[in-house]
């Protein structure tokens, strides 16, 4: 007879990973599989091409969890983070914005543009990162729920209300208009410069289908004040040894305290009966038995095609259904022979060992967004550029480096329909390429390897449903205890032993593993393993 | 006696109570609801006409409009009622007019308020949004209750200090909890949507769908596919009452009989320019006359920011200066009068006598006339609120001719190139053209028009931006408005409140912000 376990885990992302590993931690008896060859889901390095290490899909960090590091000792298991020194805009006439860690040096570098901007800037950072702390006591524990009349949630909406109050009433406005404001709007109220705004914004606008002016959008510029590295605040890195050094670390966390973990295992459903999960059938009809299925893929993909809908009460069928995970990113990588070289500020390569925004204006960027409401991709994309390779020489061979481009807008349903896309996906990364060319003439030349993902591919490739790289839109009214749906907002799900644990629940997207955690610690605590 | 009691007493000048400035529907309203508790009001209009925004006006020989607003419905019945409108002639319909979607392909959509009327329209275009229209309907009913003191109660003070709002914001929480758990969720899930994502997911007509979306839109800097103006969708569908027989300007004319019969003094043709500030906070305004206007309060209605730059040099904290500039006015509205020789028929419904009327047909195509917008441009074909007075009221036109009213969406203030007359032009062809390709017959009836860019209303009707709700009714301008530190009528400047459309619940034709800010003076006996 084979081995019921007490949980198996579908989706070996990090959030499945995590998950496992404090199941595991606490003396549970877990398995995870995993579709693909490698681990990490979204969150993997893979050499695509002879000696190049690419982080192919995310390839920056800043939400880990540190508390996550250090309870499942990460840093043992091989998980380092460089963090990111600067913040590259080039600009088209030649002339380039860099903010950097220092701040005396941003100051100096953003009054090239405005004089009054440079005064304001440090305001600006402090408000965001007294707000930002306000906000990790949302991201580190699981939604409240205000419709609920039970005493410890009442409490524990008391409290969130006092802690808000103890902001006092200016920052209370402003958590207010960060909650619905546009992030362009929300830049308004403090910086003139276009220069300064266009690459801030844009913050607000990954991984969404919405435009810098879209109301919603400045809430995610606060995620830029909530990274944390080694307990420094504000500071985003890379993963050293790419992104999947990560995962890695997890994995081999969660190994070391006794989970199964299996790749190449795709699952094609979870098995209910009597409207309760009892396992997961694999694609040659083996069942793995286990007393709770806890999913680490995104809801559409668990409810409508591993559960069935025939298992699902119409109304939670509905909602899940109308979840929007409208995909809108896609990421080119490339492999070039020599380092890109920027037509501006040709001194030194210190400025592109962070990220470069391709987002020379509002307009360019709310182009951009035109041009994907309507089913296009951008012809000029807006676009975060990193070349890790710079800072991590492992990844790439000597002299040679990786060109991560995380790009927007791609939607997911172009025009012609989203099966269409492996037909555009060149025509994207030419004009990916082309818009990065005009500002560094000779890429082309360089590149040794160009991989395209679109939408479409991260689908088929990496099973995010639409391509949408959070799990669902963070927008507003999909986030907190309506992440995915209101009712079901902490990771317990209508189907008896069926639990959610990836960035389709609170608090969501991003390589945070805070869904992971707080849905192992849920069920920990509720004894429902 | 106070301080200025005497010193208006010494300069044998009269002390009013209140001074109102402005004679618009908020400022009117609140005038005559606090002469009705007993103070002696003032109110002063730039203009030779009162009514503001809602005054008709000839605007062609022969031909009247009734305003630069049309909608009447979300006028609030709790004003009507204490006013005592009707006995001052006001008549209300029962229910929401019917509107009516155009569309430039065959059929279009008389769109009825009643859902079980609207079931025969619906069916024959698409059945299937008939039950999805009823449960909207119904959803919006279950909520109106509940949601009726967010346009006739102080908003709670939960900026403020201390635990002040708690109690308000617990009953306000109750009353939603009482709605059930799913409706609650529902509610809290649908406002801060874009009103395309809010309506995709309940219907299937692209008409239906056009028609419901542009309302929200009025008065937002926004097209159909920017979040929050789904919330912006249900305020306009909470207020939405009957229409008024005559339009805004018999709103004007009742509240005018109503303020007067309570002893409201009305001067029109008088500018204030500026307020008169003492240690002890205003103490009246300034006319451009040169004659001092005393009184113990000063209630504005012009816009937020018109209503700051009147205290002119009077130091006012930086936090009040930053919230009033940082409010945002951008309009994005112009207005048409048409003077026609005949009726306006639609093509797609040649037979229908249409009284109101939507353009845009579907909301990629309102959004692109958005687009235009954001660069500084107006869209070639931008989106049409057609109202025609004249079929209810014949007075207005010329027997057999027929008066139109079209508030024109995604037209910005800030034009890239600037408004001139020749623009002006253009766009007064754009909105005939765009008009013309779904009515018949339209060019050769025109007798005459008349063209208000925002920047012409800006100039006409003296609010900033050119912005006919006084500020545009964005998500956090809804919940703190104008700014955090007036949010609630009352002003940092002691005997200063503000009492337009800049204020909590926001514009249109309502008269709420003047009613509740009134009622909010009337209980603060203190400085009586």
């Amino acid at each position: 007879m084979a081995k019921t376990y007490d949980a198996v885990i579908v989706g070996g992302g990090h959030n499945g990973l995590v998950c496992a590993a404090y199941l595991a931690k606490a003396g549970r008896n877990v398995l995870v599989l995993e579709r693909r060859h490698v681990l990490g889901g979204a969150a993997v390095t893979e050499e695509l091409y002879p000696g190049f290490k690419f982080s192919v899909c995310s390839y920056v960090v800043s939400l880990f969890r540190p508390h996550i590091i250090r309870e499942l000792g990460l840093a043992e298991h091989g998980m380092e983070l460089i963090p990111l020194e600067c913040s590259f805009l080039p600009l088209p006439d030649g002339d380039s914005l860099c903010r950097w860690a220092d701040h005396h040096e941003t100051r100096r570098e953003i009054a090239r543009f405005s004089k009054k901007d440079a005064e304001t800037y440090p305001e600006f950072g402090l408000a965001m990162t007294k707000m930002a702390y306000f906000v990790k006591t949302l991201i580190d524990s699981p939604a409240p729920d205000p419709t609920s009349l039970h005493p410890k949630q009442l409490a524990k909406l008391l409290r969130l209300g006092r802690r808000f109050k103890n902001l006092g009433p200016d920052l209370m406005h402003m958590h207010m208009q960060l909650l619905t404001m546009s992030a362009l709007d929300f830049l308004d109220l403090w910086f003139e410069s276009g220069v300064l705004k266009a690459p801030m914004s844009v913050s607000g606008i990954i991984g969404t289908f919405l435009g810098v002016r879209s109301p919603g959008t400045a809430y995610v510029l606060l995620h830029h004040y909530m990274g944390e590295i080694d307990g420094a605040f504000r500071s985003w890195g890379f993963s050293k040894g790419g992104t999947g050094r990560i995962s890695e670390a997890i994995a081999s966390a969660a190994r070391s305290f006794g989970a199964e973990i299996r790749t190449e295992t795709p699952v094609d459903r979870i098995l209910v009966e009597n409207a309760g999960a009892s396992g997961v059938v694999l694609p040659n009809g083996d069942e793995i038995r286990a007393r709770t299925v806890i999913s680490a893929v995104d809801p559409h993909r668990t409810f409508l095609k591993m559960v069935g809908q025939e298992h699902l009460e119409p109304v939670f069928a509905a909602q899940i259904k109308r979840y929007k995970m409208r995909g809108s990113s896609a990421k080119v990588n490339l492999a070039v022979d020599r380092l890109p070289q920027f037509r501006c500020r040709t001194n030194g390569t210190a400025h592109l060992r962070g990220d470069i925004a391709i987002a020379p204006s509002i307009d360019y960027l709310e182009r951009a967004y035109d041009e994907a409401k309507y089913g296009d991709f951008s012809s000029r994309p807006y676009m975060n550029v990193v070349i890790p390779s710079l800072v991590d020489p492992s990844v790439a061979p000597p002299g040679k480096h990786i060109v991560s481009c995380f790009v927007q807008y791609a939607p997911y349903d172009i025009k012609e329909g989203a099966a269409y896309w492996p037909q555009r996906r060149e025509a994207l990364g030419d004009a990916v390429v082309d818009t990065l060319a005009e500002y560094c003439p000779g890429l082309k030349e360089s590149i040794l390897f160009r991989q395209v993902l679109t939408p479409w591919d991260l689908e088929q490739e990496f099973g995010l449903t639409e391509g949408n790289i959070f799990h669902g839109e963070l927008s507003l009214e999909q986030l907190l205890f309506q992440r995915p749906v209101a009712g079901w907002a902490r990771y317990k799900t209508p189907i008896r032993n069926l639990w959610m644990c990836a960035s389709g629940t609170h608090p969501g997207g991003g390589i945070m593993g805070a869904p992971g955690e707080l849905a192992a610690k849920t069920m920990l605590e509720s004894s429902a393993i | 006696m106070s301080a200025r009691a005497q010193e208006a007493r010494a300069q044998g000048a009269r002390l009013y109570d209140a001074v109102v400035i402005g004679a618009g529907l908020n400022g009117l309203t609140a005038a005559a609801v606090l002469a009705r508790a007993g103070r002696s009001v003032i109110v002063l209009e730039r203009r030779p006409v009162v009514g503001g925004l809602a005054a008709g006006e000839e605007f062609h020989p022969g031909y009247q409009s009734v305003g630069l607003l049309h909608d009447t419905t979300g006028l609030l019945p709790e004003v009507v009622e204490r006013l005592d409108l009707t006995r001052h002639g006001l008549r209300r319909a029962e229910r929401p007019p019917s509107v009516f979607a155009a569309s430039r392909a065959d059929g279009g959509l008389l769109l009825h308020h009643d859902p079980d009327e609207a079931a025969d329209e619906l069916n024959r275009s698409c059945a299937r949004d008939i039950e999805p229209y009823a449960r909207f309907r119904a959803f919006v009913g279950r909520i109106k209750p509940i949601a009726r003191r967010l346009f006739t109660d102080l908003p709670p003070d939960w900026l403020g200090k201390g635990l002040a709002a708690l109690p308000a914001l617990l009953s306000g929480g109750f009353a939603l909890r009482r709605l059930g758990r799913i409706d609650m969720m529902e509610l809290l899930r649908l406002g801060p949507m874009s009103v395309a994502d809010g309506l995709d997911e309940q219907f299937e007509n692209p008409l239906l769908k056009s028609a419901l979306a542009l309302p929200a839109l009025l008065g937002c800097f926004a097209g159909p596919f920017s979040p929050g103006t789904n919330a912006a969708l249900f305020r306009y569908e909470l207020l939405a009452g009957g229409a008024v027989a005559g339009g805004g300007s018999s709103i004007v004319d009742a509240l005018v009989g109503a303020a007067r019969a309570a002893g409201v003094e009305i001067q029109t043709a008088r500018t204030v320019t500026g307020m008169m500030v003492g240690a002890d906070g205003v103490t009246g305004v300034v006319c451009d006359d040169g004659e001092p206007v005393h009184g113990k309060f000063v209630l504005s209605s012009c816009d937020p920011k018109i209503t700051f730059s009147l205290l002119g040099a009077h130091p006012v904290s930086s936090v009040v200066v930053q919230g009033i500039r940082a409010y945002r006015m951008r309009g994005l509205t112009a207005k048409v009068n048409l003077a026609l020789s005949k009726p306006l028929r639609f093509r797609c419904r040649p037979d229908l006598e249409v009284e109101f009327a939507r353009t845009g047909q579907a909301l990629p195509e309102m959004e692109r006339a958005f687009d235009a917008a954001k660069y500084g441009r107006f869209s070639d074909t931008p989106v049409l609120d057609v109202h025609v007075p004249s079929v209810a009221n014949s007075e207005l036109a010329p027997v057999g001719h027929a008066v139109v009213s079209i508030l024109v969406h995604g037209v910005p203030y800030d034009l890239a190139e600037g408004w001139s007359d020749a623009r002006r032009e253009a766009l007064g062809n754009v909105v005939v053209s765009t008009l013309s390709s779904y009515a018949v017959d339209l060019d050769a009836s025109i007798v005459a028009r008349e063209v208000l860019t925002p920047l012409d209303i800006e100039e006409r009707y003296a609010v900033t931006g050119g912005h006919v709700y006084h500020g545009e009714h964005a998500l956090d301008q809804l919940l703190v408005r104008p700014a955090r530190s007036c949010a609630r009528y009352l002003t940092p400047i002691d005997g200063l409140y503000l009492c337009g459309s800049g204020s909590h619940p926001g514009g249109g034709i309502t008269c709420a912000p003047g009613f509740i800010a009134a009622n909010t003076i009337a209980k603060n006996r203190r400085r009586w």
